[in-house]
C-alpha cells in the first residue's frame, strides 16, 4: 500500500523534473534519484554531490534530475525521457534500477549510463560506488577506543551492503577495543537487529530504543534516516550516524557519522565526458578518492582518540585498508579468510557472512 | 520478566498512538457512512502543520490545535466531494491522500531536518506509580493522554448519546435517517472533519513526539493501517486502540525477540500478522453479511445518500 503511495507521489512530481541550467555545447548530465532530496541521508547526499558538480564545472554542465522514482518501471520511464532529450549521461543512484539501465543502454548506444552500487556492465553502462564500510571500520575503531563493548546495530536489509559494514564495524571495535585495554565478550560486542526496509522511520525508532532499552551501551544504523539515532539520543545513549552527518538532523548526541561524498566522483564522470575519455567502469573507492568521509568528532570523543582513529584514516588515503585483511574468522570463530590475506572484492559484493563478535543471523 | 514486559508494554504503545488517534478519526467518518481513504495525506499535512505551528510558536500543544485544523480543512475537502457532491469515495479519498502526500512535501522543504519543541513522557502523579499497568500506560507523553480521554468518551458519544444515535444512522440506514428528520449530509460532513482532525492529530503525534521533526514521507503508511484497524476493530472505538496497541506490540516484539537472540515466534511471522489478521477479519465480515452486520460495519458505508434515492 505504501509503495503503491510513494509510486502515485513519484508520478506526480515526476511530472515536473527539473531543468537547472541552459546554454550550448556543454554535458548535459541527468540524475534519477530513489527519495527526495531532503531525505537527511541517501538522496540528500547524492544532491549535495550533484551542486558541488554544477558549483564545480559551472555552465561546463547542465544538470537536470528527477526524485522520489522507486519503481523501476517508474525509472524506465523517466530514463527513456532523458536518453530520448538528448542527455549525454544518466546516473541511476539505486541498486533496483540496474536491469532497468542496463537494457536502456543497449536501446540508447549513444547515451552513456552509470549505475551506483550495483555489479553490472555493458558496452556503454558503468557502475560506481564507494566503500562506506572504511568509515565503518573507523567509526567502530573509535568506539571501540572509548570502551563501547556492547552496541547494538539497527540493521537494515539482509544484502552484503549493510553486511559488509555490519562486519568493519565489528572488526573496528575489537581493535579499538584490545588497543584500549577493555575486556569484553568475544561472541558479542555487536548485537544485530534487522528492520527489513531502508527507510522507515516509525521502525527505526522502535527499533532503536528496543536496543537502548535492552542496555546497549552505542547504538549504530545503516538506515536512511537519521531517526535510529534521534532515538538513541532521546534515551541519552550515544550514537554514529550513517550517510550524512546526523547532527544536522538533531541527533546532537551522534559520536560521529559516516559520510557520502559523491560529488567528487561526479565531477570527474562529467569531465570524462566532456573530454570523449568516458568508460564504462566499475569504480569502488574509499577514503583515497575522498568518496566516503568521516563528520567532526563530537565533544565527547577523547583527543587521543581522535588522533588514533585520523591516523587509521590517512593509512586507508594511502591505501592500507585493513578493514578486510586476514585472519577473519566467521561468527562460529572458524576461519574464513588466512592471515595476512585480503577478503576479495568479489567476495565482499556477493556474499553474506558474519563476523566473530556479531550477536544475530542473516535473515533470508 | 516483569521489568521486560512493562518496557515492550511501554514500546508498544508508544508506537500506536497516531495509528490509534487516527483510526478513531476514520471510525467516526466511517460510523456516519463515509468512508475516507485519504487518511495518509491527512496525518502527513498534521505532521506537518503541527510541526511548523511549533516550531514558529515554541510551543508543541498550538501544533496540536493546528494539527487538527489543517487535518480537518482537508477532510472539509473530501467531505465536499464525498458528501455535498456525492463523488466516488474511495476516489476522492485517494486523491486526497496524494494531494496530502505531495502537497506535505512540498511546503516541507525548508522545515526538512530542523528541530523544534516535542512533547516529552510526561510523569502523572499517582497513575505513574501504578506497578507495571501505570508504568506501561502512564510514562507516555501527553497526546497519549488524550488519546486514552478521546477514546471512552468517543465510544460513549456513538453508543449512548442521541446524536451519536443520529450518526450510527447515517452510516446504517441514511435513507431512514433522513425519513426520521437527521440531516444526513450535515451529519455526514460534520463527522469527516471531525476524522480528520483526529487524522492532524495522529501525524502530529510523530512529528511533534515519537519521531520529532519533519520528514518527507514520514507517516510511513500508518494512515493505511488507521484504515485497517477500523474494519479490524469492527468499528468499535476502543477495540481499534487496543487494536493499534496490540500491532504495535507485535513490531516491539519483532525486535525485542531479534535482540534477545531468542525468537520464540519468528519476525517474518510477526511482521505479517498485523496484515493477516487484518485480511481474515476483512474475510469474514465480508464474507457473511450476518456477521457483518453483528460486527457493527455501517450498511450504508461508501454510500453517497441522495434523497431523490
Amino acid at each position: 500500500m505504501n509503495a503503491l503511495l510513494v509510486l502515485l507521489a513519484a508520478a506526480l512530481l515526476a511530472c515536473g523534473a527539473v531543468p537547472e541550467a541552459h546554454a550550448a555545447k556543454k554535458v548535459k548530465a541527468a540524475f534519477v534519484l530513489l527519495e527526495s532530496v531532503n531525505d537527511h541521508g541517501w538522496t540528500e547526499a547524492h544532491h549535495e554531490g550533484i551542486q558541488h558538480l554544477k558549483k564545480t564545472l559551472g555552465d561546463q554542465v547542465e544538470v537536470s534530475y528527477t526524485e522520489n522514482i522507486v519503481s523501476p518501471t517508474d525509472a524506465e520511464r523517466v530514463m527513456r525521457d532523458y536518453a530520448r532529450k538528448g542527455y549525454d549521461i544518466v546516473f541511476g543512484t539505486t541498486f533496483g534500477y540496474m536491469d532497468v539501465m542496463a537494457k536502456l543502454s543497449l536501446e540508447f548506444p549513444g547515451t552513456k549510463w552509470d549505475h551506483c552500487s550495483g555489479y553490472k556492465t555493458t558496452a556503454n553502462m558503468g557502475n560506481y560506488f564507494g566503500r562506506i564500510e572504511q568509515g565503518e571500520y573507523l567509526a567502530g575503531y573509535m568506539s571501540g577506543l572509548m570502551g563501547f563493548k556492547n552496541v547494538g546495530t539497527v540493521a537494515t536489509q539482509p544484502i552484503p551492503e549493510p553486511i559488509r559494514g555490519i562486519n568493519a564495524f565489528t572488526r573496528g571495535l575489537q581493535k579499538g577495543l584490545k588497543e584500549a585495554g577493555v575486556t569484553f565478550d568475544e561472541n558479542k560486542v555487536n548485537t544485530v537487529v534487522w528492520l527489513k526496509s531502508w527507510r522507515d522511520a516509525q521502525g527505526e525508532t522502535t527499533l532503536a530504543e528496543t536496543l537502548a532499552g535492552r542496555g546497549h551501551d552505542l547504538i549504530r544504523q545503516m538506515a536512511d534516516t537519521p531517526d535510529s539515532a534521534k532515538a538513541a539520543c532521546a534515551m541519552n545513549v550515544p550514537a554514529i550516524g550513517y550517510g550524512m552527518d546526523v547532527t544536522r538532523f538533531g541527533a546532537g548526541c551522534s559520536l560521529v557519522s559516516t559520510v557520502w561524498n559523491w560529488g567528487p566522483y561526479y565531477v570527474k564522470a562529467v569531465k570524462a565526458v566532456a573530454d570523449g575519455s568516458w568508460k564504462p567502469g566499475e569504480y569502488w573507492a574509499g577514503f583515497e578518492d575522498d568518496i566516503v568521509r568521516l563528520s567532526p568528532f563530537h565533544a565527547s570523543v577523547p583527543a587521543d582518540v581522535q588522533k588514533k582513529v585520523l591516523a587509521e584514516l590517512e593509512k586507508m588515503k594511502a591505501g592500507k585498508d585493513e578493514s578486510f585483511l586476514g585472519p577473519i574468522l566467521g561468527q562460529d570463530g572458524k576461519e574464513l579468510y588466512p592471515a595476512g590475506s585480503r577478503v576479495p572484492d568479489k567476495d565482499l559484493l556477493t556474499k553474506r557472512f558474519l563476523v566473530k563478535g556479531v550477536s544475530g543471523s542473516i535473515p533470508d | 520478566m516483569w521489568a521486560d514486559l512493562v518496557f515492550l508494554g511501554q514500546i508498544a504503545v508508544k508506537s500506536s498512538v497516531a495509528v490509534a488517534l487516527a483510526a478513531l478519526g476514520e471510525l467516526v467518518a466511517e460510523r456516519s457512512g463515509v468512508l475516507n481513504l485519504g487518511v495518509e495525506g491527512m496525518m502527513l499535512m498534521g505532521a506537518l502543520a503541527g510541526f511548523a505551528a511549533a516550531l514558529t510558536t515554541g510551543d508543541p500543544w498550538l501544533g496540536l490545535g493546528a494539527a487538527a485544523l489543517v487535518g480537518a480543512a482537508l477532510a472539509g475537502l473530501h467531505a465536499f466531494f464525498a458528501v455535498a457532491l456525492r463523488a466516488n469515495q474511495v476516489l476522492a479519498g485517494l486523491a486526497l491522500t496524494i494531494l496530502g502526500a505531495g502537497l506535505s512535501s512540498f511546503l516541507g522543504r525548508s522545515l526538512a531536518g530542523q528541530s523544534g519543541p516535542r512533547f516529552r513522557p510526561l510523569h502523572l502523579p499517582w497513575l505513574s506509580d501504578i506497578p507495571v499497568a501505570g508504568e506501561i500506560f502512564f510514562t507516555q507523553s501527553a497526546p497519549a493522554y488524550l488519546l486514552y480521554g478521546l477514546a471512552p468518551l468517543l465510544w460513549y458519544w456513538l453508543f449512548r448519546t442521541g446524536s451519536g444515535l443520529r450518526v450510527r444512522a447515517c452510516g446504517q440506514g441514511a435513507a431512514s435517517a433522513d425519513a426520521a428528520g437527521v440531516n444526513v449530509a450535515r451529519t455526514r460532513a460534520l463527522c469527516t472533519v471531525l476524522g480528520g482532525a483526529l487524522a492532524g492529530l495522529g501525524g502530529a503525534y510523530l512529528s511533534l513526539s515519537y519521531t520529532p521533526g519533519w520528514a518527507t514521507g514520514m507517516t510511513g503508511g500508518q494512515g493505511w493501517i488507521a484504515v485497517a484497524m477500523v474494519v479490524f476493530a469492527a468499528w468499535r472505538p476502543l477495540g481499534a486502540v487496543a487494536g493499534a496497541m496490540l500491532f504495535g506490540l507485535f513490531q516491539a516484539l519483532q525486535f525485542w525477540f531479534q535482540a534477545t537472540g531468542q525468537e520464540l515466534v519468528p519476525a517474518w511471522l510477526l511482521r505479517m500478522l498485523p496484515y493477516l489478521l487484518t485480511i481474515a477479519v476483512l474475510a469474514v465480515v465480508q464474507g457473511s453479511p450476518s456477521l457483518r452486520r453483528r460486527a457493527g460495519a455501517p450498511a450504508d458505508l461508501g454510500r453517497p445518500f441522495a434523497r431523490e434515492g
